[in-house]
């Protein structure tokens, strides 16, 4: 893991100092709420519905378990003993005082963490794989190339003040953990045939009010010639981005309305007047690639007797894992997925308890490495196939072992209402009542594959447009009603979704999503998940039996 | 009828006027006939106390089970707390807490939808 170096610790300690002055000036008088507002949501600090919200940044979503136990400690400290992590993968606290976020912040720099750039129109948390160093998959480790766009993004002077909003996720992967194609720009690392790294560049993806997927503006970026590109990218963002309207400020809308080819022909442009003058020094990526040094994992036989004893002698253990371990790139290891979406309980949420369970779990079986995925779920990325029973025992203790990895129970759900001050209506509340009917894990499991994700308003920060099954809260003449939408995918195979049909009021969002899955059951080909029947069927044979019903 | 609720600036919590200071449980607000100018006068004293409260807004109550809850589920949620875990002002219970929580429907307060104009 990268360790912060003085400079970085410095810059920390003086943002945290200047906040509390800042806090201080406020309380006082000296400062208006219009003039704080814009100082606070700098310093991830929003006001929301019940009490203060903090936005801590999880770069990558990458943990250890000293910043976990300190995470825990503020949650039981300051807030009511939980905190919530995004999809953004980040964590957030919902029970904040603003006369204690300056001492929280000092409580964060202690452990390298902070909640600079969590808001505001500026380059926000970069996330990547979160089986980064642990998948046979990933061509190299995202982790390098994240950390690197950290640094260089961080209190970048001259993209502090964007037209709006700018998100970068790496993967380094087939398979797409990360959503890449939702996000302003999506980085796809690739080997070309003579064996040199390189970068697809993928712009212009987002969800909200106009979702996108991102066209590739670059098959082929040699990685040396990254920080350039990036460069390029963002100084045509910030020359032609709408400022004159918030709805069409994302870099999508730019993109769109120039074309793939017409945009990539003006980076181009750019790229070539910067020259390789603001890239990476070698240098200086060796010493953040040495951060990320593989692991040193035991020369272990592929199969472990104590793993598959566990998993003939206990059925629950081998539910466990079939759906929430995967597979390590080492011999003898395992990718542990830790679910927070316990059925009933608040996605992505997790107690004080909990996240200390995890940091001893890490540090006595996952070489102190914990992940955070956009999913809203934990990972531990190293773990010996002959730890795991103990490991799962340990986390089914604390409510922690649900066995519902991509299964239908295992949804994005933003605040929504219940929290947030821009939400339309409630969608943790839905998300209960959908994975309480999916409780039996058997029929999730025969029911297999399925992204249910579902967002309180227009903004999304609950992914609906690329959920499988979208769910999104509009609030029609006051009263909550939520738009369905199928065949998103966030994935490589990524998507937006199609609207179902009229919005439908609350209590028959669940009982909808049971009709859904009962026509896939119905209508699936041998091997085909719920997007794949979808894909094949269209949206006709799940409109008519909702709306038979809800009718 | 009225009632003038706000966020307290210095933790956040929502807050409600109660004969010239803020008080947390909705059940002790202050109510105003809707015709009656002190809703207004009220509203105008809250913005004048810009390191008390931020943001104060008139909201719009509805009678349910013979006492006043908010009309608009968003201000159901301000005054009881969230619905996914009961550790909001819920937990005081009583029969105010009831009336909000068995309150059905409704529409927006006119005075939120003022606020988001004004954003």
């Amino acid at each position: 893991m990268y360790q912060y170096d003085t400079i970085d610790k410095d810059m920390l300690a003086d943002r945290s100092a200047e906040f509390r002055g800042q806090v201080a000036r406020r309380l006082s008088g000296e400062l208006n709420e219009d003039q704080f507002k814009p100082l606070r949501l700098r310093n991830g600090l929003y006001l929301q519905l019940h009490a203060y919200m903090l936005r801590i940044a999880i770069p990558y979503g990458s943990l250890n378990p000293t910043q976990l136990r300190k995470l825990a400690f503020i949650g039981r400290t300051y807030d009511k003993g939980y905190g919530h992590f995004t999809t953004r993968t980040n964590l957030q606290f919902h029970w904040i005082k603003l006369s204690d976020a300056p001492d929280i912040l000092d409580h964060l720099a202690e452990v390298d963490m902070h909640a600079i750039q969590t808001s505001g129109n500026c380059i926000r948390n970069v996330t990547a794989d979160p089986y980064a160093g642990a998948t046979a998959e990933e061509i190299d480790d995202p982790r390098v190339w994240a950390e690197a766009i950290r640094q260089w993004s961080t209190v970048h002077p001259e993209f502090s003040w964007l037209p709006r909003k700018f998100k970068i996720a790496v993967t380094a992967a087939p398979k797409d953990r990360t959503a890449a194609k939702t996000h302003d720009i999506g980085l796809n690392l690739k080997r070309a045939r003579d064996g040199s790294l390189g970068f697809e560049v993928m712009v212009g993806g987002g969800l909200g009010r106009l979702p996108h997927i991102a066209p590739t503006i670059r098959e082929f970026l040699p990685a040396a010639r990254l920080f350039s590109y990036l460069e390029a990218i963002l100084r045509t963002y910030n020359r032609h981005g709408r400022r004159d309207n918030i709805h069409k400020a994302r870099i999508k809308i730019l993109v769109a309305a120039l074309g793939r080819e017409e945009f990539a022909r003006q980076v181009e442009a750019e790229w070539e007047k910067i020259g390789s003058g603001s890239d990476l020094p070698d240098t200086e990526l060796a010493r953040i690639r040495g951060a990320f040094r593989p692991m040193s994992f035991e020369t272990l036989p592929a199969q472990s007797e104590i793993f598959e004893e566990a998993k003939a002698a206990k059925p629950a253990f081998a539910r466990f894992v079939r759906n929430n371990v995967k597979p390590h790139k080492a011999p003898g290891y395992g990718i542990v997925e830790v679910s927070l979406k316990a059925i009933g309980e608040t996605p992505g949420d997790a107690t004080a308890d909990q996240m200390e369970v995890i940091a001893d779990l890490a540090e006595r079986f996952g070489q102190n490495d914990i992940r955070v995925t956009h999913e809203q779920n934990l990972v531990l990325p190293h773990v010996k196939l002959s730890d795991v029973p103990v490991v799962w025992e340990a986390l089914a203790a604390v409510g922690l072992a649900t066995p519902n990895m991509n299964l239908v129970s295992d949804i994005i759900a933003c605040p929504g209402l219940d929290y947030c001050a821009l939400a339309n209506a409630r969608a943790i509340s839905v998300a209960q009542h959908i994975a309480e009917k999916f409780a039996d894990p058997d029929r999730a499991e025969r029911v297999g594959e399925l992204k249910v994700k579902i967002s309180g308003c227009i903004n999304a920060c609950g992914h609906h447009h690329v959920g499988h099954i979208g769910i999104l809260g509009v609030d029609k003449k006051g009263e909550e009603f939520y738009q369905l939408t199928l065949g998103g995918s966030g994935a490589e195979d990524a998507a937006v979704g199609q609207a179902l049909g009229p919005a439908l009021p609350y209590d028959r969002v669940a009982d909808a999503v049971d009709t859904l899955v009962e026509v896939y059951l119905r209508e699936r080909n041998d091997g085909e998940r719920f997007l794949d029947t979808f894909r094949r069927t269209g949206v006709a044979p799940f409109k008519e039996a909702v709306y038979a019903v809800a009718d | 009828m009225k009632a003038l609720t706000a966020n307290r600036l210095t933790d956040g919590e929502v807050v409600f006027w109660q004969a010239g200071k803020w008080v947390e449980s909705f059940g002790d607000a202050d109510l105003f006939p809707d015709d009656d100018p002190a809703g207004e006068a009220a509203e105008a004293h809250g913005k004048n106390q810009p390191t008390v409260v931020v943001e104060p807004y008139l909201i719009d109550l509805v009678e349910s089970q013979g006492l006043w809850a908010p009309v608009s589920y968003r201000e159901r949620i301000r005054a009881l707390g969230p619905t996914n875990l009961n550790h909001g002002k819920q937990t005081a219970g009583g029969a105010v807490v009831a009336a909000l929580q068995h309150a059905h429907g409704g529409a927006r307060s006119k005075g939120r939808v003022d606020l988001i104009k004004r954003k």
